[in-house]
């Protein structure tokens, strides 16, 4: 009888001793961040726009972590941020310390099984991005393509610029023709998206495809809008921007042209690039109390008025999308049917 | 207008905007001396510290005057020492540490400074008058225009070859074939990498240039076991001298400086590539060809004045447009945002004073780091009469420091030994690297632009009236040395003028 009751006992005292620990488990994270330093990797030169938001972010992040560990951002330039990416995932330690803020699209070198990827996008543990881009096309008003109808019916087809093929300047008119059936003669090589626009000024291509944002935001196309230099002929947003209520989204026009199915599942996968934004990651061992913590730091940081105030001082849209929602669409991206990765492939140039 | 410019220059002097300024120059100034960290990286480190400041003028006065200031005092470092103090200070090596070596590092310093201040000068002046025709100017040129250019400057390798052409146009071929490593822009197909992924992007030419031309040289110091220069210390004076050199070869100086200009207004050209033009049109029009590389003042006044200037031009495309002339540009793009003014064509208009502010905070920046430099240039030569043992563990750190901050790889490093090896390799055998490096900057761009001139207009861009005109520039500028040359001697071969 003694025995049983010490037996109880010492079960009692274990059972407790767990809730305690189970309890105690966050506070363990909580202390985990004090005294420490976390260093964001960042997958671009400084002075990018992907280097402009995780260092706005590093300034508010002591603020919500509990324990203020220090952030610092370093820069880890090269192979359009994936250089950075296989870094978090495979060589920084996964002890939450190390987060990664890389190009949203590289799942697309993932899917199309380029040898230099050593990540799997759907195991990134994603903290959230700070902003999700939309993008658009737009077309110079005395080109003689006034819509995507006068682009399908065309002889000559009009002439876009971009500056690689993995920038939005190259795949979203690619898309195009994929699922419409227009065809954009892409010109490749501008060193960058400014370059493009001047190459547009000069007459020298006639269209261009980027982000929604920068159309607002920015020279030239300020005075553009105003001298009604060049148009919108289509956005890729599910619904169209306020902003831009004459230009069909891309889902208006493959109902109109009866995209088929596959076409529009390819359309997803791609177009889920514009959701994960800037994201911010870590690697797949990160222990899940240390992301949750992070997760929390990052709602509350973009909703922080201070936060937003400088954001749009530093003319840096706010439209964040959180990391759990950013972790089920990783997981939908990757899970693509072969059709459609073969058709990804195709779009990209990167297939046999 | 002239109100404007008048009202640009007092806002420049008003307080706090000319201590934003002062601060700038200081910063600028370490900046350039130390190689490798550049005015770029330097401005997107500063570019924070900027969000407090309030009017365009005053974060102008600061970041632009800091970059102002950084090429003058790069060539500073290149000079003394033979490791380039920016990546666009490195043609200043070829004449420039010569001339230490020789015991001259005082004049090619003053020469260097003044060659600065006039190519900073003429640049800033340029903006200034060409506000009205900017936006032709910067049209002016299409992909075709600038593939000729581009192809214009890769036969200055003929020039930069040195003794031997064959050689020069060897290594040249090897520059133009390191180019194409990296992910090619219009396939996006992968050339040379062998599965790194750092050799995507290409080769940066950061790390390929300081190895290039500063491990020989430290290499060259360790084995003589002498200081770097050669010449007994009573000789070090001439820093005047070099500013006499820069006024006797005035029109030198001011053709290099419009080089450099035009080159600033091109778009992705730049002063990393207008300083090999200058220095190859400087090499050029020497005398006594043998001179170049053996510490000839003329090749320190070029590519000094032509790096300066590219900061004038720089800005054209950037007003005009609000499309940013370089990555610096770029980031000056953005503190303008901040502090709430929309660069662009408002610039030209409501705005025209901080356009002239711009104007003014290069010339008066230049002035100022002139005449701080002024007062340290002698003892900044003197650096040259220390024994060389003692200056090599403090060199060779700053040459991997200059490396690294190209990507913060590791391999930046790797990339820097093997180029160094090379290079000592190549000075040891008597081939020239000039060729070599401007193969590599040149070959990526030329490339780029023949593809989008054939995908944007077929054929058809080779008989456009302006690639004729240049081309017939590009074959007249080949060919007139060698013209000049020929009719020299058939005079000199005349019994009567021989006598």
């Amino acid at each position: 009888m003694r025995f049983s009751a010490r037996a109880r006992a010492v079960t009692t005292y274990l059972v407790l001793q767990m809730a305690v620990l189970g309890a105690a488990a966050p506070l363990f994270a909580q202390d985990f961040y004090k005294g420490k330093t976390i260093t964001i990797i960042v997958g671009t030169k400084a002075g990018d726009a992907y280097d402009l938001y995780p260092r706005l972010m590093a300034e508010y992040m002591p603020k919500y972590i509990p324990g203020s560990p220090n952030v610092i951002i370093q820069n880890m330039p090269g192979a359009a941020s994936m250089i950075a990416a296989n870094n978090v995932y495979n060589v920084a330690k996964p002890d939450g310390l190390t987060i990664g803020a890389i190009y949203p699209a590289l799942y697309f070198d993932q899917l199309s099984k380029k040898p230099e990827v050593r990540f799997d996008w759907s195991k990134f543990q994603f903290l959230g991005s700070p902003v999700v881009s939309y993008h658009l096309l737009y077309m110079r008003s005395d080109a003689p393509y006034k819509s995507i109808e006068d682009i399908k019916k065309a002889s000559t087809p009009p002439k876009c610029g971009s500056n690689g093929t993995s920038s939005t300047g190259y795949w979203l008119p690619k898309l195009l023709d994929e699922v419409i059936g227009t065809k954009f003669d892409i010109v490749v090589g501008y060193q960058s998206g400014g370059d493009v626009d001047l190459a547009v000024e000069r007459g020298e291509v006639q269209c261009r495809a980027f982000t929604i944002t920068a159309w607002f935001a920015r020279e030239p196309f300020i005075t553009w809008r105003k001298t009604g230099f060049a148009n919108v002929l289509f956005q890729s947003g599910e619904k169209r921007d306020p902003r831009l209520k004459d230009a069909p989204t891309i889902y208006e026009l493959m109902d109109k042209y009866k995209t088929n199915a596959t076409g529009r599942r390819l359309t997803t996968v791609v177009l889920a690039a514009s959701d994960f934004g800037r994201p911010l990651v870590f690697g797949p061992k990160v222990p899940a109390d240390r992301v949750k913590l992070l997760r929390n730091a990052f709602d509350k940081i973009v909703k922080d008025p201070a936060y937003i105030a400088d954001a749009e001082k530093r003319k840096l849209d706010v439209e964040p999308i959180d990391g759990m929602k950013l972790q089920k669409l990783s997981k939908e991206v990757i899970a693509a049917s072969p059709d459609v990765v073969q058709k990804m492939q195709k779009l990209l140039g990167t297939g046999e | 207008m002239i109100e404007a410019f008048t009202s640009g220059f007092w806002q420049v002097l008003a307080w706090p905007a000319f201590g934003y300024l002062l601060l700038g120059i200081g910063i600028g100034f370490w900046v350039g001396l130390l190689p490798g960290i550049g005015g770029l990286a330097t401005l997107a480190l500063m570019l924070p510290f900027s969000y407090t400041i309030k009017t365009p003028i005053e974060a102008f006065c600061f970041l632009l005057g800091m970059l102002a200031v950084t090429g003058t005092t790069g060539d500073l470092t290149s000079i003394l020492f033979g490791i380039p103090g920016e990546s666009s200070s490195a043609a200043l090596i070829l004449d420039g540490y010569p001339m230490s070596k020789k015991g001259e590092a005082g004049r090619a310093l003053g020469a260097a400074i003044m060659s600065s201040l006039i190519g900073a000068t003429i640049g800033a002046l340029t903006l200034a008058i060409s506000i009205p025709i900017m936006r032709p100017l910067v049209l002016l040129f299409g992909s075709p225009e600038l593939f000729i250019i581009t192809i214009m400057g890769i036969t200055f390798i003929g020039t930069l070859a040195g003794a031997s052409l064959i050689k020069g146009l060897l290594a040249g071929g090897i520059g133009l074939m390191l180019a194409a490593i990296g992910v090619d822009p219009q396939t996006g197909s992968l050339r040379y990498t062998f599965g790194s992924l750092y050799l995507w992007d290409g080769l940066d030419v950061t790390p390929v240039v300081v190895g290039m031309f500063a491990i020989p040289e430290i290499i060259d110091l360790a084995v003589r076991g002498t200081a770097i220069s050669q010449a007994p210390k009573e000789k070090l004076k001439g820093v005047m001298e070099g500013v006499k050199d820069t006024f006797r070869h005035f029109w030198l100086v001011v053709r290099c400086s419009l080089i450099g200009v035009y080159f600033g207004v091109l778009p992705v050209l730049g002063a990393n590539v207008a300083q090999w033009i200058a220095y190859g049109h400087a090499a050029r029009s020497l005398k006594d060809k043998s001179r170049a590389g053996k510490g000839a003042v003329e090749g320190v006044l070029g590519p000094g004045a032509a790096n300066n200037s590219t900061r004038g031009g720089d800005l054209i495309p950037t007003i005009a447009f609000g499309i940013p002339g370089s990555a610096s540009m770029a980031l000056l793009l953005g503190a303008l945002l901040i502090v709430g003014l929309q660069p662009g064509p408002e610039m030209l208009k409501s705005r025209l004073d901080v356009t002239f502010a711009m104007v003014w905070i290069l010339i008066i920046s230049n002035i100022i780091v002139a005449g701080i430099s002024f007062l340290i240039l002698n003892h900044l030569a003197a650096l040259t009469f220390i024994r060389g043992s003692l200056l090599i563990p403090f060199l060779l750190v700053l040459v991997f420091i200059g490396s690294f901050t190209a990507n913060n790889s590791i391999y930046d490093l790797v990339v820097t030994l093997i180029f160094g090896t090379l290079g000592y390799l190549m000075l040891l055998n008597g081939w020239p690297r000039p060729p070599l490096v401007l193969g590599l900057i040149l070959g990526k761009i030329g490339e780029n632009y023949l593809w989008i001139s054939t995908a944007a207009y077929g054929a058809k861009w080779l008989a456009f009236p302006s690639v004729l005109i240049l081309i017939a520039i590009t074959i007249s500028i080949v060919a007139y040395p060698t013209i000049k040359e020929r009719r020299g001697r058939a005079k000199y071969d005349r019994p009567e003028d021989a006598v």
